[in-house]
């Protein structure tokens, strides 16, 4: 038997995700500090900043797997930290540092969080899912045998398995050839048009120019920008320090990201 | 790759039903997960089965001068030791490191499911290593017990099994990097066995031999030996079973304390 209840009842707003006042610390460190933003549903939200600003940890939150100081996140109506699995369990999530046991097939690994999401997976349905990700000839094999775009391919299937309304994808098209990295988009658009929402993660300021809805740029873990990315280069292409970074003669999203947040490496 | 291809999603997203599966199903699949990669697993498997084999048919000849529930209780022990030390720590160490945890910890279902899975295999694993000693004895060196001493062996096992448990849950508390949870796991193996059976000949000295008995290894093989003969069960025994459940205890709360779901 399997618990259900429609998110309909616990909708105050139109929001998929409502992050308010988030603050995260390591110790003495504050990685996050007094972040806000909300997503829409049907949206492709792109969470950019340099490495270390603050991306991993404000998902994380999200995610469940680190708490926040203070706060709130609400996912699909639920308070994560009130209803964590009721809030998890309207979350997909593809972690930048994932795997699956290596000794298990693709096939094992569908059924494995088939259970774990409570969602039942007979055989025909998990032929139907292995063709619509082009595997069908690789459920017998272990997925340390995937390429790595066959590798992400299954990890976004397992991350959308349960029909979450908010998907997570932290720097997932890292390490993947264009081809791969363009499916993957088509992906994101198609899960868009199906009214979830995804957030996505990514130093590729090309893919959120091409993908996402809105932007917000974290820097030194403080939210300093957040809209769509035309707006962004709109309303920062006449400040000095864009302008400087310009390569190309037309300013691009990556021209306002490093104008924004500076162009010292960061490690 | 076009959107038709990709699994039906509903367009409403308010109308989405959240799914709460049942703990039991979410245990169950773990469960089918973690027997299926311990059963690949065969390096550590064999490890963990042959090697108390192996000592019994060195053992053969020697058989009657040790007693059958001494050359039995010394070769569990060494397989639970096994257990807890190279194949528990070293698959949680490697689980950790690729991030297999906290995938499974973003889902919704309670966290001691994971460990519970886990340790639900090693406890099986104790009670096969117990077979197959049970009868790899009674094959090769003609080893038999009374019934109630083959009944009470698999509960001494399971406790003593928890103890090395505890020992492995320690060491991945304590250590992040894999490689040198591999290391350390293998170093105290080795020591447990050495200190263990040398120092319970009397090979490393009448100190050594003193703490080999009050060791983890020592408690373990007592309760176990005394378990497959109870009428031998005397006051020694029963302060020995509490050490053992008082290691038991004690490793598994600084493992549990200081276990660490991320090793970065």
């Amino acid at each position: 038997m399997i618990h259900t209840q429609s998110t309909m009842d616990h909708q105050e707003n139109n929001f998929v995700l409502e992050v308010k006042g988030l603050n995260v610390f390591y110790g003495t460190f504050q990685a996050v500090k007094d972040v806000s933003f909300e997503v829409k549903p049907g949206e492709i939200f792109g969470l950019l900043g340099p490495n270390g600003a603050g991306k991993t940890s404000t998902l994380s939150s999200i995610e469940g797997l680190i708490k926040a100081q203070s706060g709130s996140i609400t996912v699909a109506g639920y308070n994560a930290a009130e209803k964590p699995r009721y809030a998890r369990a309207s979350i997909g999530v593809q972690l930048q540092f994932t795997s699956f046991q290596p000794e298990l097939t693709v096939s094992e690994i569908v059924r494995l969080y088939a259970g774990i999401y409570g969602v039942a997976m007979p055989q025909e349905k998990l032929i139907d899912l292995l063709q619509a990700i082009k595997l069908e000839d690789a459920g017998s094999k272990k997925f340390g045998q995937l390429s790595g775009g066959q590798q992400q391919r299954v990890s976004l299937a397992i991350a959308t398995l349960h029909n979450p309304s908010l998907v997570l994808l932290d720097e997932p098209t890292s390490g993947l050839d264009p081809q791969s990295r363009r499916q993957l988009w088509e992906r994101m658009e198609a899960m868009r048009e199906n009214g979830h929402a995804v957030i996505l993660t990514t130093h590729s300021m090309e893919e959120a120019e091409a993908v996402c809805d809105r932007v917000a740029i974290i820097d030194h873990g403080k939210l300093i920008a957040i809209d769509t990315p035309q707006n962004l280069i709109d309303r920062h292409c006449n400040q000095p320090e864009v302008i400087k970074v310009s390569r190309r003669g037309k300013i691009t999203l990556e021209d306002v990201f490093i104008g924004l947040t500076g162009s010292t490496i960061r490690l | 790759m076009s959107s038709s291809d990709l699994p039906v999603v509903q367009s409403d997203y308010k109308n989405m039903e959240i799914n709460i599966p049942k703990t039991s199903m979410a245990f169950a699949a773990l469960l089918r997960a973690d027997l299926t990669t311990q059963w690949r697993n065969r390096r550590s498997f064999v490890l963990v089965l042959l090697v108390p084999v192996i000592i019994l048919i060195s053992w053969k000849s020697v058989i009657d001068k040790l007693g059958g529930a001494f050359a039995l209780s010394s070769c569990m022990t060494i397989g639970l030791v096994a257990i807890g030390l190279m194949g528990y720590s070293n698959s949680i160490a490697r689980d950790r490191d690729k991030g297999i945890f906290q995938r499974l910890r973003v889902a919704p279902m309670p966290l001691w499911c994971i460990m519970a899975s886990r340790l639900s295999v090693q406890l099986m694993m104790i009670l096969l290593l117990t077979i197959i000693v049970f009868i790899a004895g009674y094959y090769i060196d003609h080893i038999t017990i009374a019934p109630v001493g083959y009944a009470l062996t698999f509960f001494t096992a399971l406790i003593g099994g928890a103890v090395y448990l505890g020992i492995g849950q320690v060491i991945v508390g304590l250590i992040k990097n894999p490689e040198t949870v591999n290391s350390t796991s293998r170093l105290i193996y080795f020591i447990f066995i050495m200190v263990g059976m040398f120092g319970e000949f009397g090979l490393l000295g009448e100190q050594i031999k003193k703490m080999a008995v009050w060791s983890p290894y020592g408690t373990v093989k007592h309760v176990i030996s005394a378990g497959m003969e109870p009428g031998k069960w005397n006051g020694e025994t029963s302060i020995a079973l509490l050490v053992t459940l008082g290691y038991a205890i004690i490793f598994s709360a600084i493992g549990i304390k200081k276990f660490k779901w991320d090793s970065r």
